[in-house]
């Protein structure tokens, strides 16, 4: 039994560094594909390398837990944006230049290099100075957490102002009872049907609208690259 | 009477508790898309190049949305997937906005033989 554990325990290390390992590659990856979007002099170039930046992003997608999204992603980044990015630069590289970018200028590299510098230093400071405590916490955790005091201050119930804090715990703990039986009968599913279960629920009138975006900006496409005829 | 927050813990030292798979890394990433993105929709003269730094800011905000569904939604009263309902909708927009912007792209060269946005000025005197 002993050399069993062990060697589980070995394969659980094993397939933590692997993970540890995958999550900084596709990290980097994503990060240095973005900055050769950026840089890149042939804009061909470009979009080949956000192609990447997009299959980056689908894998931290699924790090994250949101396997529907990284799915999502692939077939509408890389499949479609990309694609019609493509064609985009094929329809409108019959210039002398190509797809290559004639170089920018100093002003506008210095502009941009000062404003994405600002931009990125407030986001590094907000982020520096987050208080929540964000971790990955369970309401199962939390109302046990609060049951603990709750037993602790129905031992003493004379304590002053005892009875108004049992009430207000024993509310919290309802509450958080309520939210992980809504958690267990939505999540029993894999978590594809619960993102369905939300997104065709409680946000039904959202993905309704977003249907007739669609098609405005489908029709709007339409008439705007049309050649007149008359 | 209000309850003490569950961990009083720094901040940093809280975001990096769990291996590399934290949110401050996904934070951190999102910030550095957001700033390329900044960068190519400020200094680019391809129109092509504008629009793909659009996508890139876009990206970077659905990795936020889906980062804090993770791992900070329960103590808001959210459930988790609203964050990664608004990365959904980023995304239907993200295609919308693109299908536009690109047609946009083709009317202007078809008008001016070009999508340098230096050289369409046609409003300048």
């Amino acid at each position: 039994m002993g050399s069993l554990t062990g060697a589980s325990g070995a394969l659980l290390a094993a397939r933590t560094m692997l993970a540890t390992l995958l999550f900084w590659f596709i990290m980097i990856l994503t990060v240095a594909s973005a900055v050769m979007v950026v840089v890149a002099r042939n804009i061909l170039h470009s979009a080949f390398s956000l192609a990447v930046t997009f299959l980056g992003v689908a894998g931290l997608y699924i790090f994250l837990h949101a396997d529907f999204l990284a799915a999502v992603q692939l077939i509408v980044y890389v499949g479609g944006i990309i694609v019609l990015v493509m064609f985009a630069i094929m329809f409108s590289a019959h210039t002398q230049e190509g797809t290559v970018e004639p170089p920018r200028s100093i002003l506008a590299l210095g502009a941009g290099a000062i404003v994405a510098g600002v931009v990125f230093a407030a986001l590094a400071m907000l982020i520096n100075r987050l208080q929540v405590p964000f971790h990955e916490t369970t309401p199962r955790a939390q109302w046990q957490k609060l049951e603990g005091r709750l037993y602790v201050l129905q031992g003493n119930p004379h304590a002053p102002g005892a009875a108004d804090q049992i009430k207000s715990l024993s509310a919290e703990i309802a509450a958080l009872k309520k939210q992980e039986a809504y958690r267990t009968t939505v999540s029993a599913k894999p978590g594809e049907y619960a993102l369905g279960h939300v997104l065709l629920g409680e946000y039904l009138l959202p993905f309704e609208v977003a249907s007739i975006l669609i098609l405005a900006a489908l029709v709007g496409a339409v008439v705007i690259v049309r050649k007149e005829t008359r | 009477m209000p309850l003490p927050s569950a961990l009083p813990l720094p901040a940093i030292e809280n975001l990096l508790s769990g291996g590399p798979d934290n949110l401050f890394n996904y934070l951190v990433l999102g910030a550095l898309l957001f700033a390329a993105g900044i960068f190519a929709m400020v200094s680019r003269r391809n129109a092509v190049g504008i629009l793909m730094g659009v996508e890139l800011i876009l990206n970077a905000s659905g990795i936020n949305f889906v980062a804090f569904a993770r791992f900070g939604g329960h103590e808001t009263g959210f459930h988790g997937y609203d964050g990664q309902i608004f990365a959904l909708f980023i995304i239907v927009l993200a295609a919308a906005e693109a299908a536009v912007a690109l047609a946009l792209v083709l009317a202007v060269f078809q008008t001016h033989r070009t999508i340098e946005m230096d050289r369409v000025d046609e409003l300048k005197m």
